[in-house]
């Protein structure tokens, strides 16, 4: 099975973020395994796997960052109350914006946003995928074709030029908005993912017997189905919150998001609005901007990761096959 | 010789960026003919289309002044004085109800048409036929329009509007009656190929989407004139792009605002200047609907506790000078300021957060055991203030005032929004506060009318054209149009200083900052900008027909 | 046949939602383009001007939901996307729009192709000697570089490599005192021009197309033909090329079809920092200035160019592959 590319190489407006499918996953080591076991599993994948390790690293600090920010910056975040544009010293680590706030307690607090934009527009945009995904598959014929069908047209409305129009209607969108929107244009390719995983167990015998045994259909769905695919779920999780933050980003970056909002989109927005780089401050929009970076490797990396614990051929090195040996990593 | 520099730069990799806004002009045919390339520099916000019809709002700022003249040229900075342009002179008469312009003999529009008064009148007629065509109302006083004898117009007013002169003889271009009677649609008309009596022609060859080309017209009837060979003005999506370019020396005449101007340009070369002369104010209106706003001593309050020098100093990196109660732009009008008057009002209005509480305490409000004061009915005096959030000077000015009235117990939240929504919140009068800006005009009347006069309001959910905070007053009213009755400088003077008194009296808006021309020009290569000492016209690119006037003026340095 | 109509069918189908979706957009937000244009001006806009221009834009004229739909299906089945708002009057949108695409195409069709063509080299090198040199550098740097927000690339770029270097232009599709023709100078200089974003594009949009092609590869040199192969004892490059490749590139062209129609779009943000005048930068200034007949226009565009791509691609595996007509 191929590995599917996401469509729209270059219409996301951030990067072009690598979003294979875990196509491995689906035939690999899903089919028919308990929900809790696959939890276990991924957590020995976890630290068995570098990539994975490393991911998990660069998440788990950006979410402490992000819970506790008072803890580490001591600043107010938007108080205009330093001198205009210091350069980084003992008192403000990075610096000060041509505004007069504290750099640092900008990067420090502008993580919480990105990571609710991440983590809310990831599950919002997984779970109405598995929604509308399943019940297309569970519910068959003219269900089916309908939900298939608003998939379908939505997965090749180019998702950035949409979301670009609609902010533009919506003029400042806050987190919140901005997390709905992101859900609307993104949900469509998983769906028709967990579509297709979902249609390829329908008549397996454990879905048979629990139909047998009477029970409802959401039951099955949600008892039955869903946790066999946790692994996609979980892939499907880190390349929509990954797209998130490049959608958010990017968006906040061209002044569609709401610019009161301290985020590392819209600290791009006010550096970019300031001239940052060319009046010695190239902190200010280096510093958010390898913050995005690290967040988005975090996701990607883990992506990686999970890509080739499904798929073992996927592994680094081993020399399976008789193929040139090659140095060990 | 853009493309010297860039073919330089390639071969001469890390060569100082700053030298190469000086390596103009290589031509060595140095006669008598104009000659150099002049690059404006100034956000479009898009690329060009490349219309130049001079009856229509978003073209009319390409081509009036350098390629479309208008009757006279009317210097804001100059305290509105007039001179002639293609008028040589006129007069008022019957009452000020009628004015005469003759018109100047030798012009000739660059097709080789003769200008005539006839095409004058030609042309105000084609505003009243099309009114869409008239974006200034000037026949909202004009009765008619009629040519005298061989070089002369008449216009007939309905009732006496001084004020008008500005409007009809600065700010409509003359065309040409032949090319203009043969137009069906003179309001769609795209007008690529402009047929003007100015120092400059422009034509569907000579411009791209990315940039117009302006080339002077040889046989300009100002003999000598323009010394300037060609003026490039570039498109840019965005003011950031726009600056990095001028920063750079790849233009010579910029128009923007420019973020800690001294770091990012004038330290990159010695032949860099800015100048940014006040022309209006940015004030906070206050909604004079709202119960709790129309009392007036919460009004004075507020216009004691903003510290309007913290405003322009975090706000406006200092660029944009504070403001008085007055309403009057200083130093560029600082003769219309009645300073006698204004010392009785607290030294106009100085910051005093104190003297704002005492007002509060004397009105019967009491703070609440948040700090906040309360009316003696219990309302708390906590308000949201509009703003466009697209202004990043204006976020940062209104935080200042947020912080200014919180110290003297009013509650005030911001609420940035996008430029759009914020105009339509601020036209129909939904807010409690607002920050903004009007127009103004060439002397402080003209901003003050646009304040007080109630025929510029309209109900709440109405977009009014101005006076957004629904000022009314009979009086007021009557003062305003007193003004245009009397050309008499002293007369004027005394209407502005009754009007300045609403204004202090009744503090119907708050100015805070001064509202500038950006204006950053390079030396290396042309001479005759508009400096302080010498404010021929307003200076920014964006001004028209004032921009006609600086391309007239420049001289490439040989 | 009838998968031809079927795809036929999808096609209309997604065209009127777009078509739909772009009607009532609009419809739901505050605001009207002549208070955009009146904040727009910097100079004096006397307050009067502001009926005038209620005027010239027919923003007086109030229509049905329902009725002013209708009109607009019947207007845009017969191309009219209206006059737009900030650049009437006489300038059809179509005519805006058709002078930015071919900058678009130029300068991201020819980079989308680039980089599949490098990325997919890259990818199937890197499968073939596993764990080298090249595959334990390129992928995981490109990888990396996928997660980078490209304008923040641009950025940087512009500043060191235009700004502080001086090495290239950043600004513009070509220098504009230069007239366009099909001299050698202006091609030249065009193509000086489309390096930078040109270059910024490529590095952040490779490694999408090395990592799938490397994990195909992998995948399909696990296969039995490939081992079959190698224990025939045929050439390395043969099997790499003619065997291996081959067949894992299969599944990629797809998504290369449609990343294609992707190219319209364009690269918004890249022709944001860029000052580069094609679809993106296009669709910018109608956001910026609300000028919805301007935004409805391109986002057709770019949607129909999506369609028409993935239709392409459909028909064409259709005929090259009969065993897809049947499937779904």
């Amino acid at each position: 099975m191929a590995a599917l590319m996401r469509p729209g190489g270059t219409d996301d407006g951030g990067g072009s973020a690598v979003t294979t499918a875990p196509a491995g996953l689906v035939g690999g080591w899903s089919g028919g395994v308990s929900g809790a076991g696959s939890v276990r599993r991924m957590g020995r994948a976890i630290t068995s796997n570098r990539k994975a390790t490393a991911g998990t690293a660069l998440l788990v600090l950006f979410i402490l960052i992000g819970l506790f920010p008072g803890v580490i910056a001591h600043d107010d975040p938007s108080a205009q109350v330093y001198a205009r544009s210091l350069g980084p010293s003992g008192a403000h680590l990075l610096g000060t914006t041509a505004f007069g706030q504290d750099l640092f307690a900008q990067v420090i607090y502008g993580t919480r946003p990105v990571l609710l934009i991440a983590f809310g527009a990831g599950l919002g945009a997984t779970f109405l995928a598995t929604l509308i995904g399943v019940a297309a598959a569970y519910l068959g014929g003219a269900w089916d074709g309908v939900l298939n069908l608003i998939t379908d047209v939505l997965l090749v409305i180019p998702a950035f030029p949409l979301l670009i129009v609609i902010a533009s209607y919506l003029h400042g969108a806050g987190t919140g908005v901005m997390i709905a929107v992101i859900i609307c244009v993104s949900w469509s390719y998983t769906a028709r993912q967990l579509r297709a995983q979902a249609r390829s167990l329908r008549n397996r015998e454990f879905l048979e017997a629990a139909r047998v045994r009477g029970e409802r259909s959401l039951y099955i769905i949600a008892v039955e189905i869903i946790p066999t695919m946790t692994s996609l779920l979980v892939a499907a999780f880190l390349t929509n919150a990954l797209y998130a933050v490049l959608f958010s980003s990017s968006l906040q970056f061209i002044g569609l998001g709401n610019p009161e909002v301290v985020s590392w989109g819209t600290m791009l927005y006010w550096a970019e609005n300031s001239e940052a780089f060319q009046t010695g401050q190239a902190l200010w929009i280096l510093i958010p901007g390898l913050c995005i970076v690290a967040l988005g490797a975090a996701f990607a990396l883990l992506n990686y990761a999970f890509d080739e614990i499904g798929n073992p051929a996927l592994r680094p090195v081993r020399s399976i096959r008789g193929n040139r040996v090659k140095r060990p990593k | 010789m853009r493309r010297l520099k860039v073919i330089g730069v390639l071969i001469a990799a890390g060569v100082l960026a700053a030298a190469c806004g000086t390596s103009s002009s290589p031509s060595s045919s140095k006669s008598s003919g104009p000659s150099g390339a002049l690059t404006i520099d100034n956000e479009s916000g898009g690329t060009w289309t490349c219309d130049f019809n001079p009856f229509n709002l978003s073209y009319l700022p390409y081509s009036l002044g350098p390629v479309y003249e208008p009757l006279a040229f009317v210097n804001t900075l100059q305290s509105g004085k007039a001179s002639p342009w293609l008028a040589s002179s006129w007069t008022w008469g019957a009452g000020n109800k009628t004015l005469t312009f003759t018109i100047r003999k030798g012009v000739k529009f660059s097709n080789g048409n003769p200008l005539t008064a006839a095409d004058v009148a030609y042309t105000f007629n084609l505003l009243k036929k099309y009114p869409v065509l008239d974006i200034n109302a000037v026949w909202s006083v004009l009765s008619g329009v009629t040519q005298q004898g061989s070089d002369q117009v008449v216009m007939t007013f309905k009732t006496a509007a001084v004020q008008y002169f500005y409007y009809i003889a600065d700010q409509v271009g003359i065309v040409d009656q032949s090319v203009w009677s043969k137009i069906s649609n003179p309001s769609t008309y795209p007008d690529k190929n402009p047929v003007g009596t100015g120092g400059f022609t422009v034509s569907s060859k000579t411009c791209t989407p990315q940039n117009i080309k302006y080339t002077a017209n040889t046989h300009y009837w100002q003999k000598g004139e323009p010394k300037v060979g060609t003026v490039n003005y570039p498109s840019f999506l965005t003011n950031d792009t726009a600056n990095t370019y001028l920063a750079n020396g790849q233009a010579q005449w910029g128009s923007q605002f420019i973020p800690s101007i001294k770091s990012f340009y004038t330290s990159k070369n010695p032949n860099y200047h800015y100048w940014f002369p006040p022309v209006a104010n940015v004030s906070m209106f206050i909604n004079l609907t709202n119960p709790l706003l129309k009392n007036v001593a919460v009004r004075q309050a507020m216009a004691y506790a903003i510290d309007r020098q913290k405003a322009s100093t975090i706000g406006e990196y200092g660029y944009e000078p504070a403001s008085n109660q007055s309403g009057i732009v200083t130093p560029t009008f600082s003769s219309w300021l009645d300073t006698s008057q204004a010392s009785s009002f607290g030294n106009n209005y100085a910051y005093n957060p104190s003297k704002a509480i005492s007002i509060l305490q004397a009105a019967g409000f009491k703070r609440g055991s948040n700090g906040i004061f309360q009316s003696p009915s219990g309302q708390p005096l906590s308000f949201t203030i509009l703003n466009n959030g697209g202004f990043s000077d204006w976020v940062a000015a209104v935080q200042t005032i947020q912080t200014s009235l919180k110290a003297i117990g009013i509650a005030v939240t911001p609420e940035n929004l996008a430029a759009t929504t914020y105009q339509s919140d601020l036209y129909s009068g939904k807010y409690q506060l607002a920050y903004g800006s009007e127009t103004g005009g060439p002397t402080p009347y003209f901003e003050l009318r646009q304040w007080l006069d109630s025929a510029n309001s309209a109900p709440i959910g109405t977009a009014a054209g101005s006076n957004w905070e629904r000022y009314s007053n009979p009086a007021t009213d009557a003062l305003i149009n007193q003004y245009g009755a009397t050309t008499s400088a002293a007369q004027q003077h005394s209407i502005v200083d009754q009007l300045e008194k609403v204004m202090l009296q009744d503090v119907p808006v708050i100015p805070v900052t001064e509202s500038v021309d950006w204006f950053q020009y390079d030396t290396g290569s042309f001479t005759g900008w508009p400096t302080p000492g010498n404010p021929y016209a307003q200076p920014a690119a964006y001004n028209y027909p004032d921009w006609g006037q600086l391309m007239l003026r420049l001289v490439p340095k040989g | 046949m009838r998968f031809v109509l079927r795809r036929l069918g999808f096609f209309a189908v997604t065209l009127w939602a777009a078509l739909t979706l772009n009607f009532l957009l609009p419809r739901m937000m505050p605001g009207n383009p002549a208070l955009a244009i009146m904040g727009k001006f910097k100079g004096p806009v006397p307050p009067q001007a502001l009926k005038a221009l209620y005027a010239q834009f027919g923003l007086n004229s109030h229509q049905s939901l329902l009725s002013a739909y209708g009109t607009y299906l019947g207007d845009v089945s017969t191309g009219k996307f209206g006059i737009s708002l900030t650049t009437q009057p006489g300038n059809s949108v179509g005519r805006i729009v058709l002078d930015a695409i071919p900058w678009t195409l130029g300068l991201v069709g020819v980079t989308t192709v680039l980089a599949f063509v490098l990325g997919t080299g890259i990818g199937i090198v890197g499968a073939w000697w596993r764990g080298g040199r090249l595959d334990s550098i390129l992928p995981p740097i490109f990888v990396i570089m996928t997660v980078v927000p490209y304008f923040w690339v641009g950025l940087v770029l512009i500043l060191v490599v235009g700004v502080k270097l001086h090495w290239l232009p950043y600004f513009f599709s070509y220098n504009y005192t230069l007239t366009p023709g099909l001299s050698g100078a202006f091609i030249g200089n065009m193509l000086e021009h489309a390096i930078l974003p040109a270059f910024t594009l490529l590095i952040t949009t490779i490694g999408t197309w090395i990592l799938t092609m490397r994990n195909t590869m992998i995948t399909t040199l696990a296969e039995d033909y490939v081992r079959m192969a190698r224990a025939k004892g045929l050439p390395g490059r043969r099997i790499m090329l003619d065997y291996a490749a081959r067949n894992a590139i299969l599944p990629n062209l797809t998504g290369f079809a449609m990343s294609l129609g992707f190219v319209v779009g364009g690269a918004i943000l890249i022709e944001e920092v860029f000052n580069y005048q094609g679809v993106g930068y296009l669709l910018l200034q109608a956001v910026n200035n609300d000028d919805y007949p301007l935004m409805q226009a391109l986002f057709l565009l770019i949607t129909v160019a999506v369609l028409v791509a993935i239709l392409i691609s459909d028909l064409a595996t259709a005929i090259l592959d009969p065993r897809t007509r049947g499937a779904r």
